[in-house]
């Protein structure tokens, strides 16, 4: 399955998603698209104001301009999610996930998609993020099931 | 090369980095980016204290730290973010204010939207190249010998002729083919003063047609009018020292320029609203029927109160006008409300992006319209506002001031 | 074969791994795979097509599957525009990557030693109560 995970480019949560043979829906896939066009230069990340006006789709236009630009990144995997890991309080994270108004609003379309979400706290110590590693494979293989509802053959 | 430290929020994503760059670049400067590693980050925004929810407003205020306690080196700060982002603009002005007050760095500060092209930013750039590649030639305070200033502006185009230190011959005319006019202003300067073009030391040019004239004219000095304007002023108003606002309420944009020392730091320009400009006080006289001189002295008489506009556009406000005529009101209440609602958007628009420092020093055509200067020192519950002599002729005595200083260089 | 269609890896080898930087550098060499490999500071950073690239990636977990990890990365490695080298100051990323890293310890035991729990619910429902709720539509 396509499983979003926010913060979108996280390692952690990417790796184990991958680990279940599930596919992350990472952000650098995104930044990759854009920075390995050969048609665009527009240095750092090839995002022009086409991005920002794309964002409209997101939000209005009196919202600001990074916020459009960032969602006109995030909204195609937001779209693509088939079930979705959100960890809040991740106390890092800038440049994509810089902004805490984008942040906000991701997560809100991520819950509001239908789709099967778990939702974490980033973890500050051994038990706790050991919890979170196992609420998470608990939810990848709960995913499984539902995806194959007759048990498999 | 001029190194200038970009601390932003948002210019990756809005598609305006590269506009940014290209901006520094055409004025000799490149970007860099102050060094923050994580912990640094952390204790850096704990240090300074405002818990920003953004974590790349965080980052903005570790590069700000870096800058200040020297881990970093450049030449001058560019601080930017997101056009209507709150958090962004408190902390865009909050460091820059901590820069400011912890370093002799110059400041540029603008806020973007994913529309700002590298045009918007040329002016900005080459301000803040030239406070770095020219600070001696800023520092100068006295005019020497005989030299021309030339202020080729949107809507006029104002000449100063300036020997030892005084004003001999000043020229004004509007503004339609640029060397023209500037031909035409120089015969008015040079009119009664014995001299000719082939007797002065030094040209100096600024404004809109800079390049134009700069070059048809071979001058030795062709400036933006930030720092041209910032020199002039604080030169006439003999503030040459401590700090001070310079206000040019023009007949396109306006310019608000905060001055420490006779430097510029930091500066908005604005106004593509005609409402916030010279040119509705203009109107505003046609329709009262009187010269655009007479308009200060007529708006000295009125009461702004008796004649509210509830509309700050050109057209609207206008309309308001000619209803409040229609029912009675009189001349002068009607030109004192025209002045206070340029005063009044000029505020809200442009006043408020900066930290205005007393005293606000007032400049351009429109600050001969004491109505208007009254009601810009209203807006800001009364302060001293300062309009030096030659005060429309700003930009040209700033050129010819600041020529003399490079022609000493040159000799 | 276009820059486009190649995709960059970043493995990070985890605190508590048994392997070390140069042996993950070597292995990935052995694998004679058409790759770019670079090492850096936090393990290695693969580049080339994505089906080499993921090959690779399968084949070097088994080192120590409990304590390498790996994540994609958008820039091609070296790339100028994200380069700490040229413009002073490190990549966004980076910064992520450091913090991430220092909860990799317990990453790693917890995948040696799973243990089975409930999931907690945060006011949303639940796979398990939705498969159920499925089900009852089924019926």
């Amino acid at each position: 399955m396509k499983i979003a995970i926010f913060p979108p480019n996280s390692l952690i949560l990417a790796d184990l998603v991958e680990r279940k043979g599930h596919e992350p829906l990472v952000l650098q896939k995104e930044i990759r698209k854009k920075v390995t066009d050969p048609e665009i230069d527009s240095p750092p990340f090839n995002i022009t104001e086409e991005e920002p006006i794309k964002g409209l789709k997101y939000a209005a236009i009196e919202v600001p301009s990074g916020i459009r630009g960032r969602m006109a990144i995030f909204g195609p995997l937001i779209e693509a999610a088939e079930a979705a890991i959100i960890m809040e309080d991740a106390p890092f994270g800038f440049g994509c996930i810089g902004c805490a108004r984008t942040n906000e609003l991701c997560m809100y379309f991520l819950r509001k998609q239908g789709i099967p979400v778990l939702e974490l706290h980033y973890p500050e110590t051994r038990e706790e993020t050991m919890e979170v590693v196992n609420q998470i494979n608990a939810f990848l293989d709960g995913l499984e099931a539902k995806d194959d509802p007759k048990g498999g053959d | 090369m001029v190194k200038i430290a970009q601390i932003s929020c948002g210019t990756d994503y809005s598609g305006v980095q590269k506009e940014i760059e290209k901006a520094a670049a055409t004025f000799g400067a490149e970007i860099i980016i102050p060094e923050a590693d994580l912990d640094y980050i952390n204790e850096a925004y704990q240090k300074f204290g405002f818990n920003a929810a953004s974590s790349s407003i965080r980052l903005m205020i570790a590069r700000a730290m870096s800058l200040v306690e020297g881990k970093s080196d450049a030449d001058a700060v560019f601080i930017a973010t997101c056009f209507r982002c709150a958090e962004g603009a408190l902390v865009r002005n909050e460091i820059r204010r901590f820069i400011q007050q912890n370093t002799n760095l110059p400041v540029v500060t603008y806020s973007f939207t994913e529309r700002t092209k590298a045009d918007e930013l040329f002016i900005r750039m080459e301000a803040l190249s030239t406070i770095v590649v020219r600070k001696s030639i800023l520092a100068r305070e006295k005019q020497e010998g005989l030299t021309l200033g030339i202020d080729s502006g949107s809507t006029t185009t104002k000449v100063a002729l300036m020997e030892n230190d005084r004003v001999i011959g000043t020229g004004w005319v509007p503004t339609t083919d640029v060397i023209a006019c500037s031909q035409d202003a120089m015969d008015q300067a040079f009119a009664d003063t014995g001299y000719k073009i082939d007797d002065v030391d030094g040209v100096g040019v600024t404004g809109y047609g800079r390049l134009t004239i700069g070059k048809h004219m071979n001058a030795q000095l062709i400036q933006e009018e930030l720092s041209v304007n910032a020199k002039g002023a604080v030169y006439l108003a003999g503030h040459q020292k401590g700090e001070a606002t310079v206000l040019d309420i023009g007949g396109m944009d306006n310019k608000v320029i905060t001055v420490n020392d006779g430097i510029p730091d930091n500066f908005t320009m604005g106004g593509i609203c005609a409402g916030a400009s010279g040119r509705f006080l203009e109107i505003t006289s046609r329709r009262l029927g009187v010269d655009i001189s007479e308009l200060g002295p007529l708006a000295l008489k009125g009461n702004f109160k008796d004649a509210l506009l509830n509309s700050y556009c050109i057209v609207f406000g206008i309309q308001d006008l000619v209803t409040s005529l229609a029912a009675g009101n009189s001349k002068e209440n009607v030109a004192a409300a025209a002045c206070y609602s340029v005063a009044e958007q000029v505020y809200e628009q442009q006043l408020q992006e900066i930290d205005v420092r007393e005293p606000l020093i007032q400049v351009g055509g429109t600050s001969l319209i004491d109505g208007l200067v009254e009601a810009v020192s209203t807006v800001l519950g009364g302060i001293d506002v300062i309009v030096p002599e030659y005060s429309s002729h700003i930009g040209a005595v700033g050129s010819a001031l600041l020529v003399s200083g490079l022609g000493d260089q040159m000799k | 074969m276009s820059e486009e269609d190649k995709v960059t890896r970043m493995i990070i080898l985890g605190p508590a791994a048994q392997v070390s930087q140069s042996q993950v550098v070597g292995e990935l060499h052995m694998l004679e795979l058409p790759l770019t490999i670079k090492s850096t500071c936090y393990g290695a950073v693969v580049h080339g097509k994505e089906e080499d690239v993921l090959t690779a990636i399968r084949e070097i977990r088994k080192l120590d599957p409990a304590n390498i990890f790996t994540k994609d990365r958008g820039f091609p490695p070296g790339d100028p525009r994200r380069c700490r080298a040229k413009r002073g100051g490190a990549r966004e990323g980076f910064h992520q990557l450091e913090k991430e890293f220092e909860l990799l310890g317990f990453v790693g035991e917890a995948l040696e030693w799973p243990e089975p729990v409930e999931i907690k619910k945060h006011g949303k429902i639940s796979p398990e109560d939705f498969k159920k709720i499925a089900e009852e539509c089924e019926k």
